[in-house]
């Protein structure tokens, strides 16, 4: 058995959508111990769309069995007082405790930090949420689009003379994860040298915010406020059409670049002027040489100019359909889509490892849990009710 | 107070963001990051958006974009060209816990700095390698741009207006993507360090960590061997879902309905009782097979409606909507102030920039915070701290090394990038517009 890089930690994890969940899948991916806590009608991810063959059954959410790979799964209602019980029981025994819940929704539960650090000082405890635990907007509701301009990555999205456009899907709930997940180790590996636990408050609108370049910037060393770019700029690292598809034919990084060679590889004879040869050039001849730039991609092959811009050492991108990046060969080398086999779905390619580490590899151990697998494991095994307790719990609603 | 990570020292040979950015969060938290720069390869960083786009001078300890990345650093050069300049790499390696570089593994393997080759150097070192498709495979020396990766994951291609062609933000977006996954990468391995002894290598894919975040894409082709359409703004099962213009140049607000009573709320505030009572509108799955209908209507409404005052408004009701925040939004929020998300940031005097405020982090530890914000270094400005006194070097040893270039304190050639004049961005359509009392309103927010 491979050695894991997180051997030994034990996450308790009340998360929920996807925020939490991508935190603590990044956790039991590289190894934790992950608990999943579900209320009785389950995460609410696992009614989100797509379903295998849009068939929309619970254990059939294609987000949610990747959210939750190599996670055990008990069902609690914490809304009974033997609920809360049984998971300040689990608390004891736990390193981390993520939740991803509204910033009032752990204290009216009598869950807030204070309480449970009670019950074990070395916990630290991550709260993941849209605004974070402080502030003016704390309570304020979003979604990933509400996250996106608020964080401030909208604004700089999408046409010049259109709306700002959004990337597709839940990406600002992904950079919280990973964010929530990174924090999280910081104060694990403190309470590892020191025993003492914290609380660690992840905003998802900063997690956009952290990641704008010199959007901000601008304004404080300029006073300029940058926009979504026009479409004619002659900007190297756009986005420009191809025949079959788009490519981003840039050559190289900054002033560094030999202006004529590629010139060359273009065959463009008319871009071999002063009013291209240089980036403060090209930024002043920017409407031009988009134009020139464009007329001429349009009839080329992406993977074509991809592969040729690359010998030449060009860092040429191409934009890849989710067929096109499955059977990507850098990605087939590497192994990065995997099988795993599940009860309901059965056997389907999943994105893999985000990154290799090489003396703790990222493993697929276990597929998602169905709801509330581990309740027999978990309460009647580890925490040791008879079978007969079990029963009653579940008659009261409380697993 | 130290942050978390006190005592641990890195060496990075980073550029541009993807290992910075992660460097940078890294040393926030109380490690102590030791930054090398080339003074024959200037990091493009430090010769663009410079303050107040004023190249003259020692530009290159001017740039935006370096001092955002490179907080809390010591920085370092070193001429690696040169036998003695990779030696002191090597000697900086034999005291470090991490390794970090974004350069291709061509380079990397050129220099012998692969990990097998620092392993000799010190056992228990961890190194950490960002590249754009990944250190090994067929596109590993391929070189990258984040917009490139974010093309090659797959993200770029369902990002579009409905029916529209792929469109990108104006960042490397792809670089935060992996960089955030970077950090949780070697928190990861330093744990594992702790518990083993353990050094190992930590390859990272930009394009694999970006692909991580898109399964909605690819577990639906996975699964269902379909591509979804592009949606735009639209959401697969909310409506209304979108960004609706507001009174002024380029304001917009985004909402987005979750349930019945979020849209019956959305009505009162915009005074649409005609809405609340339209059949076509009455329950969420109505709204979602009429929302182009329905996207039609809001736009020319909340157009009379400044974009913060409607975001309060809706909000009040529990809707969820939020303005679009541009650059001075984001700067001047109240919530991300009252947060202190903003951290003022002194620069050496010789710069002539004043104190700036930059973006912090998106986590708070309650016990061990981060440490108070230093500048990113000037180039060359921690030479002697670090190889004097760390490696042992004299004043005589760090005279030849001078002499002969191997270490510096400018580049030796100077190309700094000119951009236009802020008109003629503005003409562009680059920037928005610019305000010339900038410096008195970043005053007069952060330093009273």
């Amino acid at each position: 058995m491979p050695e894991r890089a997180l051997e030994g930690v034990k996450v308790l994890d009340l998360t929920h959508h996807i925020s939490g969940p991508y935190c603590t899948k990044l956790l039991a991916d590289f190894g934790a111990e992950v608990l999943k806590i579900e209320r009785p009608g389950g995460d609410p991810a696992r009614r989100m769309a797509p379903f295998l063959n849009d068939e929309a059954d619970p254990e059939k959410s294609l987000v949610f069995a990747y959210l939750n790979t190599n996670k055990q799964s008990v069902t609690l209602n914490l809304k009974t007082d033997k609920g809360i019980q049984v998971l300040k029981s689990l608390v004891k025994e736990s390193d981390v405790l993520v939740e991803n819940f509204s910033p009032r929704v752990m204290a009216s539960l009598g869950l807030d930090f204070e309480s449970l650090q009670q019950i074990n000082p070395g916990l630290v405890m991550t709260s993941i949420s849209n605004f974070g635990q402080t502030g003016p907007y704390r309570d304020y509701k979003a979604a990933d689009i509400v996250e996106y301009a608020m964080g401030g990555l909208m604004y700089i999205s999408g046409a010049y003379d259109r709306e700002p456009l959004k990337h597709a899907f839940n990406q600002a709930q992904f950079k919280a994860g990973t964010d929530g997940a990174a924090a999280t180790l910081m104060a694990t590996y403190h309470q590892r040298l020191t025993g003492e636990g914290q609380q660690v408050d992840v905003s998802i609108q900063e997690a956009v915010a952290t990641g704008l370049r010199d959007v901000v910037n601008n304004f404080t060393y300029s006073g300029a406020v940058r926009r979504r770019q026009p479409n004619h700029s002659g900007d190297l690292s756009r986005l420009r059409a191809s025949a079959d598809g788009h490519l981003i034919p840039n050559p190289g990084i900054g002033a560094g670049l030999n202006w004529n060679s590629m010139v060359e590889f273009l065959d463009l004879p008319e871009l071999a002027d002063e009013k291209f040869d240089s980036p403060s050039a090209r930024l002043v001849n920017a409407e031009e040489l988009g134009r020139i730039l464009d007329e001429y991609f349009i009839k080329q092959n992406k993977y074509e100019r991809f592969y040729a811009a690359h010998e030449k050492r060009f860092i040429f991108g191409v934009i890849q359909s989710p067929e096109e990046v499955m059977a990507d060969p850098q990605f087939e080398a590497r192994n990065y889509f995997v099988d795993i086999g599940h009860p309901v779905l059965g056997t389907l390619k999943y994105p893999g490892a985000p990154f290799e580490m090489s003396g703790t590899p990222w493993e697929a151990r276990a597929a998602a849990p169905s709801l509330g697998q581990h309740n027999q494991e978990v309460f009647g095994q580890r925490l040791g009710h008879s079978s007969e307790q079990l029963v009653q719990m579940r008659a009261l609603q409380i697993i | 107070m130290p942050g978390p990570l006190e005592g641990v020292r890195i060496v990075e040979m980073g550029q541009l963001i993807a290992i910075p950015f992660a460097m940078k969060m890294l040393a926030d938290m109380g490690a102590q990051v030791i930054r090398l720069e080339s003074t024959g390869r200037l990091e493009s960083y430090r010769s663009d958006s410079v303050y107040q786009n004023d190249v003259s001078g020692e530009f290159w300890n001017k740039g935006a974009n370096f001092y955002e990345q490179n907080r809390n650093k010591l920085g370092v050069t070193l001429d690696l060209s040169k036998p003695e300049g990779l030696q002191i790499l090597k000697d900086l390696v034999s005291v470090a816990d991490l390794f970090s570089e974004n350069f291709t593994p061509r380079v990397i393997k050129n220099f012998g700095l692969e990990y097998e080759d620092l392993k000799k150097i010190k056992p228990d070192i961890i190194m950490v390698s960002s590249t754009g498709y990944g250190f090994y495979g067929p596109w590993a020396n391929f070189g990258a741009t984040g917009p490139a990766t974010e093309g090659a994951a797959g993200l770029a291609y369902q990002t579009a207006y409905i029916g529209g062609n792929p469109v990108m933000a104006e960042i490397p977006y792809t670089d935060y993507t992996s960089g955030e996954h970077t950090v949780f990468a070697v928190m990861a391995a330093l744990m594992h360090r702790l518990r083993t002894g353990q050094g190992q290598f930590i390859d990272i894919s930009q394009t694999q960590a970006t692909s991580s975040t898109i399964p909605e894409i690819l577990m639906d082709f996975s699964a269902n061997g379909r591509s979804g359409p592009r949606m735009g703004n639209q959401d697969t099962a909310m409506s209304p879902h979108g960004c609706y213009p507001c009174q002024g140049d380029d304001r917009w607000i985004t909402i987005a309905v979750a349930t019945d009573g979020q849209w019956q709320a959305v009505c009162r505030v915009l005074g649409q009782d005609g809405w609340a009572a339209d059949t076509r509108f009455e329950d969420s799955l109505s709204r979602w097979k009429n929302r182009g209908e329905l996207d039609a209507l809001i736009g020319p409404v909340t157009s009379s409606w400044d974009a913060h005052d409607l975001m309060h408004a809706l909000q009040k009701k529990g809707v969820a909507a939020g303005a679009v925040f541009d650059s001075k939004d984001l700067l001047f929020d109240p919530h991300l102030g009252a947060r202190g998300f903003y951290e003022v940031v002194t620069h050496h005097d010789s710069t002539g920039i004043p104190p700036l405020p930059y973006a912090g982090r998106p986590w708070k530890l309650s016990k061990t915070p981060a440490v108070p914000s230093k500048a990113a270094p000037l180039m060359g400005e921690h030479n002697t701290l670090i190889l004097s006194e760390l490696l042992g070097k004299t004043a005589n040893e760090m005279a030849v090394l001078e002499e002969s270039g191997i270490i510096g304190y400018g580049p030796i050639t100077p190309r700094p990038v000119q951009r236009p004049s802020l008109d003629e961005q503005v003409r562009q359509g680059r920037m928005q517009r610019y305000e010339t009392d900038f410096e008195e309103q970043v005053r007069k927010a952060f330093r009273g």
